[in-house]
């Protein structure tokens, strides 16, 4: 080190340079559309043709054309598919001869965003088509709330969807479709099954969808107890499916968004239990909360990459961790709601029910909507023993296969198991919020004659950790701590002004226990200055100096340096 | 000499009279090797000075407990039981430490003696202050005599020695006076070696003598036993010696010359003559006699020598022959109940002489607060301390008698006390209760006798306060008292099994049963493996199997299926990290730069221990880690924390220079520490033996962008990534297995241990038999069916004994499967639903 560099003062934190900090980037993607089966040089005409019959515009313009009144068309697509966007906006727009608009995706409400607020919509005469900037949460969803900002009156959802129910908005589905080998997915099926009598039941998510009674059709001669899965057109009325009609069926089974077409069933028994009895045969690979929900239907199941053309048995998502975590929450003294869904039906209702069952447990809780979540943002709160994740089945669930989540996280299912006094676990895995609501119900109905036995302050016994948890009902100590308070004498508690009292070792403010309060006194770093309460002698105080100025995002003196 | 003899009936309010003259109360255990004897040598002090009360006079047998117990023919749980002793003034007066009156109460605690159940002799050792330690005068010191001695001695627990099964030695050996003498001390001689391995000048000199009265002889079948100091007596009025010199002489280098009726320390006379040991004329010599007069069937020989030893024998007694005859009178010459009982009153320590010196070794808090000078003066009316040390099921299913020793102050029924559990600190809330204790009670074998108040040094039962602790805690009435220090056990839970229920239905009652097992077993771990099996962790194979029988039957009721027995492992580092370890935040605004290095197994072994602890002084324990392991001092000082658990055996060191901010990352980084120690990188199991050096770390100005949630994920990815660059391995569970024998079984067992990877560390015959002693290693894993495979390979002959003892490094790469432990490592991470190949440190590792 030479002389002029010691004359800087060293740097004790990061230097703010533009070298030591640059924004990450993203290698600039080369687009290679899988979906649409490219090879590698295709483009121009033949790129065309194929997203106009991947996509079913000519359908899709049908269906704009039919509806009128519908003035604002918002297209929603999903990551992968994104990159085909202004295509099919183009495509659909020169057809009607529209106008396509973008929502920008950092749009805060700013005054010179164009965002439609801000235009007036009486000039609209034309209909219009909007592409939406990505979901805030499972992109398998309808998003409302992209389709309000811009006062959409209809919403075409592109590739694979959960089809769980919308509230609002008109909804049409464009699946896509993707280009099966259909011959290299039935001589797959049958390398895997050699029994012809095997009980087997198709399914697809729905891009593959349309391909299941073609399948079907192939193996049924050979297999006659399979059966297949199509898309349930029944449960969403209000919207409609582009380019796809799916079977009616006369019969009430239904499950899992899917309508089912020759099962054999020979005992007249429940849909479940025959489900049950059959081995699932999945054409393409479902997310993990899927996955799960599916094995506990399934007797067995096997996932089919039509991709790779490669079958598959796991290894799945454990149903016993959800277990562990169940146990778990039962010992979790805070848990945290987190919201990462709006478009659900029932969210609301059962956010509140929940809400309300946990203070009923004693327990401390607080609801969180954080955007789409990740690792950095749910460790930020640390006093959260536990998150509670409401969302979408498909895609909205987090299912933590590699343990990377500082706190578990577990879904309304569990948390209800949970937060019941009675232990119970039959290997169900339950992620439909209208279920769980009746449930709800019925237990409630239930518990009404039950005493409330509430057994003063016993410490719960954790069979994850074999300990005691002293901190899994929070809110019940009140009552104890004032029989406290009487007994001990607060002499020293000069510091009245004091945001947080101390109550024989009890942090209450107002009267109500603070987990948050509590955690931050067992923590070492309690806020500026704390970590030099104990060398008095040396309390001078440092000058005061100008600090840095601006936004985290650039700062003044970031900004002054790149000019 | 004691005077009463039978089960004295007292009544309750006589008992507690009793409790009160604290310096007249013994509270001791009775510990020793399986099999050597202690359950029948207490069963014959109990059948002799028993107190049950007036109202359970005469009901069932008292030390009646467990049934698998008497099936096996083992010692399971330890049971606590009171004797009574009235003494002569004339010994009194050789009680060398303050008396009242002469009649005394002890406080017997039987143990078992399996290896597998150290813990029960752990809880039952510091509640007593005293321990008579049985050895079998042919088998000798064995290994877990030799573990439970080490154990009592670093409670700070006064032992006395009774060499036990002579009738053994003079009917099958056939040995000779001077044979027999020699074994005596050479055993002696054995116990004293480990006891001078513990010099504690605050206990003073704990070895043991014959001749100070010490070391007791006896046959606890036949019901016998003897002192030299009790023939000491007999003889000091023949030869109006004092009888304190007489003992002296009764034993070693010391002669009588009959002719010159003199006293020499040569084995030979003036003439050359060899002259017999004081030892063997005078103790060993009358009993020698009997024996050979009784079992011969010399008929005429027999009623003169009874006639001289003024044994006296009642009516049909006299029809008696052979071995019940002499039964009958070696208990009349010599009662086991008045040696031992003797022996107990003057040499060990009541509960005001003990706690003196044991305080410090029993608080956590400082010395000089009112809680540890309570403790030390044993005083009724100071602070209360209790240590509870196990819970005992009673008849209420569920419910369980807290069983504690009360250390000061007196605890009285419907009193309302602290409950504090093992993580209480002072000021903090966790692990507090604030309860009335319902009722206090005496424990007398089976039998529970509600009392109103129990005083100071006394052994104590409390109903109501179960709930709130899990297995031990402390009670007291002073909101500044600390806790007492939890035990460390010398067994760890390295055996475990998975357990299942078959009914879905049933899952409640196992939860339940588990939480009553965790309660009624001071050792027994359970716990859910991160793929949600319940698991149940014992010290071993028995242990286990006890444990798992009591649950099917007796906690849960519900059949069970479990899965066959495993071993825990350990994810370690071999050296240091090949490269500085670099991770960046989600945000990459913050770097953490470390390394991983192997902690030495020294240090490993003190933390796990409690010599060098988180909650000690940050200055005194780096005192310790600078002056015995050889650490720098500002290290030393600067270790941030424990893990996992914020206790284990992994440490996190700064050696950052000048960091700004750094305090407030500390938080992050020990919760993420804990995270990452608690499944690591490998295969998800506790890490041991990792140090991390924190070498420097930047961080964003501005606090929002270094919070936990980007500290947090990073300090686990960077742990990981140093770890995976230190020569990853994982660690087993060693035992160390003791093994008995004659010479024509050793081949067997070598071939045994051979295929098992055993290594045997020494082989040993005991002098003067035909006995083989071998010790070695065993790892745990390839435990299960040994003694089976031992038994098959030796004809039956040989009888394992094992405990753990340490943790050793699985030879072989854990990232590689075809190595040993890459294909326990795959197994693992299959069985768990991880990716079967250990990830990269590159996983984890971002550049710059």
């Amino acid at each position: 080190m030479t002389n002029e560099e010691v004359a800087v003062a060293p740097s004790l934190s990061t230097h703010q340079g533009e070298d030591a900090f640059t924004f990450q980037r993203y290698d600039h993607s080369s687009n290679n559309r899988k979906h649409l089966s490219l090879q590698p040089v295709e483009n121009g005409p033949e790129l065309d043709q194929l997203i106009y019959n991947y996509y079913s515009i000519e359908e899709t313009i049908e269906f704009i054309k039919s509806k009128p009144q519908c003035k604002r068309v918002t297209l929603q697509f999903p990551d992968e598919l994104v990159c085909d966007c202004s295509a099919v906006a183009q495509a659909i727009s020169s057809k009607l001869d529209i106008e396509i608009m973008k929502t920008p995706s950092t749009c805060g409400g700013n005054s010179d965003c164009s965002c439609p607020n801000s235009i007036d919509i009486e000039n609209d005469e034309k209909q219009t088509v909007w592409i939406l900037a990505d979901t805030s949460y499972s992109p398998c969803c309808v998003d409302e709330v992209a389709a309000e900002h811009v006062k959409g009156d209809v919403v075409i959802h592109y590739g694979d969807a959960c089809l769980n129910p919308v509230s609002k908005v008109q909804v049409a589905y464009v699946f896509g479709k993707p280009a099966v080998n259909i011959d290299e997915t039935v001589k797959e099926f049958q390398k895997k099954y050699e029994d012809s009598s095997s009980r087997v039941l198709l399914m697809a998510d729905a891009p593959h969808s349309y391909i299941m009674h073609l399948v079907y059709e192939k193996l049924h001669p050979i297999y006659p107890n399979i059966a297949f899965a199509d898309i349930s057109q029944e449960s969403f009325p209000h919207s409609t499916i582009i380019g796809y009609k799916p079977m009616s069926s006369t019969m009430d089974l239904q499950l899992l968004n899917r309508t089912f077409h020759h099962l054999v069933d020979d005992e007249d028994e429940e849909l479940e239990q025959l489900l049950m009895s059959y081995d699932l045969f999945h054409i393409s690979v479902p997310e993990a909360p899927r996955l799960l929900k599916l094995t506990t239907v399934f007797q067995s199941v096997t996932l089919f990459d039509p991709v790779e053309g490669t079958t598959s048995q796991g290894p799945f998502p454990n149903l016993m961790r959800r277990y562990r975590y169940m146990h778990m929450a039962r010992s979790a003294g805070t848990i945290g709601l987190l919201v990462n869904t709006l478009s659900l039906s029932n969210t609301k209702l059962l956010l509140n029910k929940l809400k309300a069952k946990i203070i009923e447990a004693d327990k401390k809780q607080y609801m969180f909507v954080v955007g789409k979540p990740n690792v950095a943002k749910l460790s930020n709160f640390e006093p959260i023993d536990i998150w509670c994740i409401l969302g979408c089945d498909h895609q909205g669930i987090i299912i933590d296969q590699n343990n990377e989540y500082f706190k578990p996280i577990i879904t309304p299912f569990e948390l209800l198991l949970a937060l019941n006094q009675e232990l119970s676990w039959n290997g169900k895995w339950e992620t439909d919020f209208g279920k769980l609501l009746v449930q709800l119900k019925q237990n409630e109905n239930e518990n009404e004659h039950e005493d409330h036995n509430s057994e003063d302050d016993e410490p719960q016994f954790n069979p994850v950790t074999g300990k005691f948890a002293s901190s899994s009902t929070p809110l019940r100590r009140p009552q104890y701590l004032q029989v406290e308070t009487s007994t001990t004498t607060n002499t020293e508690n000069a510091q009245t002004n004091a945001l947080v009292n101390r109550f024989s070792s009890e942090v209450v403010i107002r009267d109500t226990v603070s987990t948050a309060a509590a955690q931050l006194q067992t923590r070492h770093w309690t806020g500026l200055g704390s970590d030099y309460v104990d060398d008095e002698e040396n309390a001078k105080g440092a000058l005061v100096e100008d600090g840095i100025k601006g936004i985290a995002r650039g700062y003044e003196f970031d900004v002054n340096n790149n000019s | 000499m004691i005077t009463n003899i039978g089960v004295v009936a007292f009544t309750i309010e006589q008992i507690r009279d009793l409790m009160d003259k604290v310096t007249n109360v013994r509270n001791m255990s009775v510990i020793a090797h399986v099999d050597h004897g202690k359950s029948t040598l207490t069963d014959s002090l109990v059948q002799k000075a028993g107190i049950i009360s007036a109202a359970k006079a005469g009901e069932a047998r008292f030390t009646d407990t467990r049934k698998d117990e008497q099936e096996r023919g083992i010692t399971i749980k330890s049971t606590a039981i009171s004797l009574y002793a009235a003494m002569e003034e004339d010994d009194v007066k050789e009680i060398k430490q303050k008396t009242v009156g002469n009649s005394f109460l002890i406080n017997l605690i039987d143990s078992p003696g399996h290896v597998d159940f150290s813990s029960e002799v752990t809880a039952a050792l510091r509640v007593t202050d005293g321990a008579l330690v049985v050895v079998d005068c042919i088998e000798g010191v064995c290994v877990q005599t030799e573990t439970v001695l080490r154990q009592s001695l670093g409670e700070r627990i006064k032992p006395v020695v009774v060499i036990n099964k002579i009738d053994r030695a003079l009917l099958e050996l056939q040995v000779t006076k001077e044979d027999l003498y020699q074994s005596f001390s050479r055993t002696i001689e054995s116990v004293n070696v480990i006891i001078s391995t513990y010099v504690d000048p605050v206990l003073g000199d704990c070895q043991v003598y014959p001749y100070h009265g010490t070391v007791a002889f006896a046959s606890g079948l036949h019901g016998w036993a003897f002192t030299v100091r009790q023939f000491a007596t007999r003889y000091s009025k023949k030869f109006g010696v004092d009888r304190q010199k007489m003992m002296e002489r009764l034993w070693g280098d010391s002669y009588f010359n009959p002719k010159t009726k003199k006293w020499t320390n040569k084995d030979k006379d003036a003439d050359g003559k060899t002259l017999e040991r004081a030892f063997n004329m005078f103790v060993l010599d009358p009993i020698f006699r009997l024996f050979n007069a009784i079992m011969n069937f010399k008929k005429a020989e027999i009623p003169t020598l009874l006639e001289k030893l003024e044994i006296n024998l009642k009516g049909d007694e006299k029809e008696l022959e052979g071995k019940a005859l002499l039964k009958v009178v070696m208990r009349k010459f010599l009662p086991a109940a008045e040696a031992l009982l003797e022996m107990i009153v003057i040499h060990l320590p009541s509960p005001v002489t003990a706690q003196a010196y044991r305080a410090e070794t029993l608080y956590e808090g400082p010395a000089d607060d009112s809680s540890c000078q309570s403790i030390k003066n044993c005083d009724p009316k100071g602070d209360l301390m209790v240590y509870i040390s196990k819970m005992v099921p009673t008849s209420d299913k569920g419910r369980f008698y807290a069983f504690g020793r009360v250390f000061s102050g007196t605890v009285k029924s419907g009193q309302k006390v602290r409950i504090q559990g093992p993580n209480y600190q002072v000021g903090k809330k966790e692990d507090l209760f604030i309860k009335a204790v319902q009722r206090t009670v005496l424990m007398m074998g089976r039998f529970v006798e509600p009392i109103d108040d129990c005083p100071a040094g006394n052994i104590v039962g409390l109903v109501g306060i179960d709930q709130f602790l899990l297995k031990s805690g402390t009670i007291t009435n002073n909101e500044s008292s600390h806790n007492m220090k939890v035990m460390k056990f010398s067994v760890s839970p390295v055996v475990e099994v998975a357990v299942e229920v078959k009914n879905a239905n049933d899952l409640p009652k196992l939860v339940e049963g588990l939480k009553r097992l965790s309660k009624s077993d001071p050792c027994v771990l359970t716990y859910m493996s991160e793929s949600g099996e319940h698991i149940v962790a014992g010290s071993g194979e028995l242990h286990l199997e006890i444990c798992l029988s009591d649950l099917q039957n007796d906690h849960a009721g519900i059949p069970l299926k479990i899965s066959s027995p495993v071993v825990s492992y350990r994810e370690t580092v071999e050296g240091e990290s090949s490269m500085v370890a670099l991770s960046k935040s989600p945000n990459k605004h913050n770097r953490i730069y470390v390394k991983a290095q192997a902690l030495d197994e020294e240090v490993s072994v003190d933390i796990e221990n409690g010599t060098v602890n988180p909650r000690d002084d940050f200055k005194a324990r780096a005192r310790i880690l600078a002056d015995k392991h050889g650490w720098d001092v500002t290290d030393a000082r600067k270790i941030w924390c424990f893990g996992p658990d914020g206790n284990g055996p992994n440490l996190v060191v700064d050696q950052t220079k000048a960091v700004q901010y750094l305090n407030e990352i500390k938080d992050s980084v020990v919760a993420a520490f804990q995270w990452a120690t608690k499944e690591g990188p490998i295969f998800g199991e506790n890490l041991r033996s990792v140090r991390v050096n924190i070498l420097d770390v930047t961080m964003h100005a501005d606090a929002i962008h270094r919070g936990g949630g980007q500290i947090i994920p990073t300090m686990r990815r960077v742990t990981y990534a140093a770890m995976l660059l230190a020569e990853p391995a994982i660690q087993e569970p060693v035992f160390l297995c003791e093994i008995q024998c004659p010479e024509n079984a050793i081949g067997g067992i070598y071939s045994v241990l051979n295929k098992k990877r055993g290594q045997v560390i020494s082989e040993e015959q005991r002098p003067g038999t035909p006995l083989f002693t071998i010790k070695a290693y065993l790892p745990v894993n390839e435990s299960f069916g040994f003694t089976g495979d031992l038994r098959q390979a030796t004809g039956g002959q040989a009888f394992p004994q094992m405990i753990f003892d340490h943790w050793a490094v699985l030879g072989g790469d854990p990232t590689d499967p075809t190595s040993k432990p890459g294909a326990i490592v795959k197994g693992k991470r299959e069985r768990a639903g991880m990716k079967p190949e250990v990830p990269g440190y590159q996983e984890y590792y971002d550049k710059l």
